[in-house]
């Protein structure tokens, strides 16, 4: 992957991707639209106090060595430019994940950066494996159902992260300005997992869901429930192989910044204006066997002290819908040896 | 991650064209017969014809660039001569080589002899004829009209580019000077007093030499001078002895090929209000949008790839722009995507 020529004029370097090649073998080759990327580009060498004047701010992007095109299908866009026609935004929103433990609707918390979810089809002797993989992994690892139904998940939340006590404050005000009005509000949510491993992602049923912090009158206790369902196939790609989208459902984000007992920061990683909430727990493909070796780790002793395990890391992508906010959740997928 | 923002391409922003493109192909003397001291060369069992490779061929980095044989009719007075070589197999190779690039004619199917014509009236035949055809991949779709050029030494064995005769096709051109033949057009080799001493068959590659270049040479094959003429060499020396022979005497080779380019065009159209923004995590820090300081400032975007897309989503095809574009909602641009085929 050399870069290309930018010594002269602008040219274009294009090349037929592996999928093109194949639909071109196939005589169903059309292309239909186009999509805009900008890879490369590293917005902080955005330069707004540059001494010689607004000429030169973008003097280092615009220099940017641009790499030539690649034929993998994940080498083209992985982030795209947007549509969104307001040209007077000045704040768009991110995706977190919340793992704060006062939320206690079953959010769990990463340990040693990834996020457990179990596989129930160890070998125990005992059958009962789930409940060994459930006792060994309590405390201070927390964990999905994996292949168990379960009500713990990955908590996400969209918004404004210009940090708690700046503005624009996280009022419900500010919400409905700064984001709903300006269509930034992701209605659903794609996730992508790799289908050897997965075969669905459980998401927020959102008419039996509800994420705020009204409770308790005054106090602004939180007021909320979690109810997860499963959620539909869709063809988008993401390039990688194996991938497959899911599309889930989100409910807004009704944590709001309160001038008198104020919660926010106790129940939202999002300082500012909230979007949505929403939840991913990834359903385990029942059946892993050989995967592990192929894949995992396997006849791991020091992972969970007293058991021998086998494990899988994989990562979830997720990205809104409306917004293209984007985040990464390592996972891991571990069961009894 | 996904792209989930695309434009689509209305059926005006597509259109097709059709360009041809032309190398220079020169092919020197040393190359077919010294350079490598003949370890380019490969030579078969079978003794039909012989290849010659730019490199030693046992390398992975040879490329085949064209065989060498020679041939004649059954009816020609050299054919059962006594004690003559090979005799069937030059006559299948004169055979072949007619029957591929010129076909059969007459109510017995007999295949067309070569002609130093262009008319097929069995006139001006060529009953022996030394072969060059050309790899496919110096070729390409075809050999350019009226750029070939073979130089010939007709001097002595011992010093053959002494003499020298060029022949050249100069009096082909894409419109004229040429016949249509089975096996595509072919053109005359004319040497520079002027008479036709070979043909050239442009979209099979192959050039067909006729013997009368080398009338006169009494040592072709071997320095005994009066016993070693072509003629005798078409009788007593095997072809793949004929081949080194002829090798011998090759000065240079030239010609320009052509590739016929099919080209797509897809005009990408970027609307003045559209892609001014991104979801490249390096656009924002803390939320907030690093081109600008206030809401009112212009958003600004930097375009590095297109990606074409089915309808379905699936990435069809990249281009890269060899450096960053800026978009902002002041300029509209049309990125012209050119696909070859």
């Amino acid at each position: 992957m050399a870069f290309l020529d930018n010594s002269g004029d602008i040219i274009l370097d294009a090349v037929l991707t592996e999928a093109g090649r194949r639909r071109m073998a196939n005589g169903d080759f059309s292309i239909t639209k186009f999509a805009l990327g900008d890879d490369e580009i590293d917005y902080s060498l955005y330069n707004k106090n540059h001494p010689s004047g607004s000429a030169y701010y973008d003097l280092t992007i615009l220099q940017t060595p641009v790499f030539e095109a690649m034929t993998q299908v994940n080498a083209g866009i992985n982030y795209g430019l947007l549509k969104n026609t307001s040209t007077d935004l000045l704040y768009l929103p991110v995706m977190k994940t919340n793992e704060l433990s006062a939320l206690e609707l079953g959010n769990i918390a990463k340990s040693s950066g990834v996020f457990y979810t179990r596989d129930t089809g160890g070998n125990t002797g005992n059958g009962d494996t789930n409940n060994i993989l459930k006792a060994l992994l309590s405390g201070s690892i927390q964990s999905m159902g994996g292949t168990d139904s379960s009500t713990n998940f990955v908590a996400l939340e969209t918004g404004l992260d210009t940090g708690f006590g700046n503005i624009p404050a996280g009022t419900m005000l500010n919400r409905q300005s700064y984001l709903a009005a300006n269509n930034l509000i992701d209605i659903t949510l794609y996730v992508f997992v790799d289908s050897r491993f997965f075969t669905n992602v459980l998401g927020v049923n959102s008419s039996a869901t509800n994420f705020a912090n009204d409770g308790g009158a005054d106090a602004h206790e939180l007021n909320a429930e979690v109810s997860l369902v499963s959620s539909t196939a869709t063809d988008l790609t993401i390039g990688l192989d194996n991938y497959v989208a899911y599309k889930v459902q989100t409910v807004g984000n009704q944590i709001y910044n309160y001038s008198a007992n104020n919660t926010e920061q106790t129940y939202s990683v999002i300082g500012g204006p909230r979007g949505i909430f929403g939840a991913v727990s990834p359903v385990v493909k029942s059946g892993l066997d050989a995967e592990y070796t192929l894949y995992g780790t396997t006849n791991n002793t020091t992972l969970l002290p007293g058991a021998t395990v086998n494990y899988i890391d994989t990562t979830i992508y997720v990205q809104g819908a409306s917004t293209s906010a984007q985040v990464q959740i390592p996972v891991r997928i571990i069961r009894i040896a | 991650m996904a792209v989930t923002t695309f434009e689509n391409l209305a059926s005006s922003d597509i259109t097709t064209t059709r360009t041809l493109l032309h190398e220079s192909i020169p092919l020197t003397g040393t190359i077919i017969s010294g350079t490598y001291s003949d370890l380019n060369i490969k030579n078969y069992t079978h003794g039909q014809f012989q290849s010659v490779y730019d490199y030693p061929y046992l390398s992975s980095s040879a490329n085949h660039i064209f065989d060498i044989s020679i041939g004649f009719d059954e009816s020609s007075p050299l054919s059962g001569a006594t004690g003559n070589l090979q005799q069937d197999k030059k006559i299948n190779m004169y055979n072949q080589f007619s029957q591929v690039l010129l076909g059969y004619t007459g109510s017995t199917n007999q295949v067309r002899k070569f002609e130093l014509d262009l008319t097929l009236d069995n006139s001006g035949v060529m009953n022996e004829s030394l072969f060059l055809n050309f790899s496919r991949l110096i070729t390409k779709d075809q050999i350019k009209k009226g750029t070939v050029s073979v130089s010939l030494g007709t001097g002595s064995w011992a010093d053959p580019f002494g003499n020298v005769k060029t022949l050249t096709d100069a009096s082909a051109s894409a419109t004229g000077g040429t016949l249509n033949t089975l096996g595509g057009d072919y053109g005359l080799l004319y040497s520079t007093d002027n008479v036709a001493r070979g043909l050239v068959f442009y979209e099979s590659g192959v050039v067909v030499l006729s013997t009368s270049s080398f009338d006169g040479v009494t040592d072709f094959y071997s320095a005994s001078a009066g016993t070693s003429s072509i003629a005798q060499m078409f009788v007593s020396s095997s072809i793949t002895a004929s081949c080194d022979a002829l090798r011998h005497r090759v000065q240079n080779i030239s010609f320009n090929n052509s590739t016929e380019i099919n080209s797509t065009i897809y005009f990408c159209r970027v609307p003045h209000n559209d892609y001014n923004h991104s979801a490249n995590p390096t656009y924002l820090s803390a939320s907030t949008i690093r081109v600008k300081s206030v809401n009112t400032d212009t958003p600004i975007a930097y375009i590095t790839t297109i990606g074409l897309y089915s309808s379905d989503n699936e990435l069809l095809a990249v281009a890269k722009l060899s450096e960053p574009l800026r978009k902002d909602p002041t300029n509209e641009l049309t990125l012209r995507v050119r696909l070859d085929y």
